[in-house]
């Protein structure tokens, strides 16, 4: 579980461009949206190209992703049960 | 009497019909125009689009085209929509007269540079066509097979206001008399590119769209073309009356509109104002209503800023033909005049279960008396604007030249090495991270352009662009090129749009006065700086932005090497000021 969080905030600061930021600075349990690192709603829809991407999840609805994208454990959670890759 | 303008002549060609007289019945009888995918190939063909029922060379048929060289779409639209416009509005020989031809698109002839783009990158005799996305282009184009050598271009590309936009400045160029004869509109034809773009953000519906429906799903996508033939005072030829226009930002979001829909109520308080009318004057609006969630009740709060408890017949026409992007509004500036002449008012096809707090649009209605319309087209980066229509001739006051102006801050970036000075203005990497150079460079000019010049928020923002966000946009093209029509990055489609310079820098400055891009190649700047001086010489600005953006890639310099063309600079950003004396 360890290793899918580091690989995936890897892919959230790749695919959000998230210069001069690594890993280590990514808590899994702070918010990303809002108050926390303080994506938006295209962020959002990054992170559903993300799981698309790589883990072999197809998110239709952007509305779901709300719940799922709380922080990075609530995303590894998610990505841990629904994963086909 | 006062002048007025009036509209002689209108074509179209969209989904529900190939020429005026189709559309009005398709119209009247709730005939829908979307389907299954026919001429676009794309893989997500679960999509229904609104095509136009004709295949290219169907329409180069029809237009006597015997060149066996591919044209694109949009431009075959719009060659078709102008000659029916054109024959309305019985204009004879236009040698002699100043004419000129406004077109609002984004996608211009991407439909056909997508289809060629692997082959062109070998293919030398392919290089006639637009190598990248020039809405310019197209624009001239289609004046060369309209017979319009003559007229004076100009391109629009303010996204899905564009064709709105265009209308508005033939009205401003009319009243200023600088033209005498002015075609203005838009047009748009489907391409993988902004399907697979409006699929990256999530909001295209597998079913019909249901337009302030509580369970709408998102849009789908149209394509088409209208015109207008818009003069001075065409008397007995006149078909109807522009009576007046708004132009605002919403400067809220790229791709999103503000809850209470700021932009799209002072765009429609404004044409109001213009037209001399009082809301209860209006008896029909063609609303903007794409059918995403975010859409509909943005537009619905604002019209009842508007109207109050007293709201009109309210449709959106996108039921019918889906959503034609940079075409719409004058595709539906067609559907409202037919509305006025014909006293009918068009159905909310696709709508049944009311939404909360929206508006309830109408089923349609017939022998009805409509003296005064209202249309509204709104585009990304909240570029939002409403046209009133009316059946009488309104008058209006001659644009004359009232104040002087001055050029008082001019500012360029050229230098990539500079770009990280935007810490200075504390622009930060959280908000930096999805500028492309080219968002970059405009935005620390306009900001050094600003501070020089003293002002906070200009009263208004015109962008001039030839290729738009270059970068950002040919690398989303490769990636569908590359990597199929999936997985694609939403971060560069929201920054492909021409207009998404102009209206980041609104966003910024909280601007929410008129806002306009131009895209007309080497011209682009010279239009910007025209409608700029129009703004403050008749004293509708104090301060106005203009500034000048375009970069260039790897790429596309070498398509214009191998075309013998100039290799435009890596990277230019000039914004000035110009202050009302």
């Amino acid at each position: 579980m360890e290793e899918l969080k580091i690989a995936l905030k890897e892919q959230i600061i790749d695919a959000l461009n998230l210069e001069e930021m690594t890993a280590d600075d990514i808590d899994n349990e702070a918010p990303l949206f809002g108050d926390g690192l303080g994506l938006d709603s295209i962020d959002a829809l990054e992170l559903i190209v993300i799981l698309d991407k790589f883990y072999g999840i197809k998110l239709s609805n952007p509305a779901e992703g709300k719940a799922i994208f709380t922080n990075i454990d609530t995303i590894a959670d998610y990505i841990a049960k629904n994963r086909t890759k | 009497m006062a002048d007025s303008i009036s509209i002689s002549g209108m074509g179209i060609v969209c989904s529900i019909g190939n020429n005026v007289g189709e559309v009005l019945s398709s119209l009247k009888e709730g005939r829908r125009g979307i389907r299954t995918m026919k001429y676009l190939n794309s893989r997500h063909n679960d999509l229904p689009v609104g095509e136009v029922m004709l295949s290219n060379d169907e329409m180069k048929a029809l237009l006597g085209i015997d060149d066996p060289a591919p044209v694109s779409r949009t431009t075959l639209m719009a060659v078709l929509a102008i000659r029916e416009a054109m024959e309305q509005a019985k204009l004879g020989d236009t040698r002699g007269k100043r004419v000129a031809l406004i077109s609002g698109t984004t996608v211009g002839v991407m439909d056909l540079t997508e289809q060629y783009f692997a082959q062109m990158k070998t293919d030398d005799s392919l290089l006639y066509m637009p190598q990248s996305n020039e809405c310019g282009r197209s624009t001239n184009e289609i004046a060369a097979l309209s017979g319009l050598e003559h007229a004076r271009t100009c391109t629009i590309s303010t996204a899905c206001s564009s064709a709105l936009n265009s209308i508005i400045i033939a009205a401003e160029m009319l009243k200023r008399d600088e033209v005498d004869i002015v075609i203005a509109g838009g047009t748009e034809g489907l391409s993988r590119f902004h399907l697979n773009g409006f699929n990256t953000l999530m909001i295209l519906d597998k079913e019909p769209c249901r337009p302030f429906d509580a369970t709408r799903a998102g849009l789908n996508l149209g394509e088409g073309a209208a015109f207008l033939v818009m003069e001075r005072n065409a008397g007995d030829r006149s078909l109807a009356y522009v009576a007046g226009y708004g132009n605002h930002c919403d400067a809220f979001h790229q791709t999103a509109s503000s809850e209470n829909g700021e932009g799209a109520y002072l765009a429609m308080a404004d044409a109001l104002a213009m037209a001399g009318l009082k809301p209860s004057d209006i008896q029909y609006v063609n609303a903007h209503g794409t059918g995403t969630p975010n859409n509909d009740p943005s537009e619905s709060n604002a019209l009842k800023r508007i109207f109050g408890d007293a709201m009109p017949e309210v449709s959106s026409t996108k039921g019918f033909t889906g959503h034609t992007t940079s075409a719409s509004g004058s595709i539906e500036s067609v559907f409202c005049i037919l509305a006025l002449m014909h006293g009918f008012t068009p159905a909310n096809i696709g709508f049944s279960h009311p939404m909360e707090g929206g508006i309830v649009p109408t089923k349609g209605s017939t022998g009805v008396n409509l003296e005064n319309v209202l249309c509204n087209a709104f585009g990304f980066g909240g570029n939002d604007s409403s046209l009133v229509l009316s059946k009488k001739p309104v008058g209006y006051e001659p644009l004359s030249t009232v104040y002087k102006y001055g050029i008082v801050a001019d500012e360029t970036v050229s230098d990539v090495a500079e770009l990280s000075r935007l810490k200075e203005f504390g622009i930060g990497p959280m908000e930096s991270r999805r500028m492309g150079k080219l968002m970059k460079a405009a935005t620390l000019s306009a900001l050094r352009a600003m501070e020089k010049a003293g002002v906070k928020c200009p009263d208004a923002i015109i962008s001039a662009t030839s290729k738009g966000m270059l970068e950002t946009s040919m690398q989303f093209l490769e990636d569908i090129e590359n990597n199929g029509e999936d997985q694609l990055k939403p971060t560069l489609f929201m920054q492909s749009t021409h207009n998404t310079i102009s209206s980041a820098i609104a966003i910024r400055t909280g601007c929410h006065g008129y806002n306009i891009t131009y895209s007309h190649g080497d011209k682009s700047m010279d239009l910007a700086l025209e409608d700029a001086v129009r703004l403050i010489e008749s004293g509708k600005a104090e301060y106005v932005l203009v500034g000048c953006y375009d970069e260039s890639i790897p790429l596309t310099d070498a398509f214009a090497e191998r075309a013998g063309e100039p290799v435009p600079q890596p990277l230019y950003a000039r914004s000035l000021i110009l202050k009302r004396l």
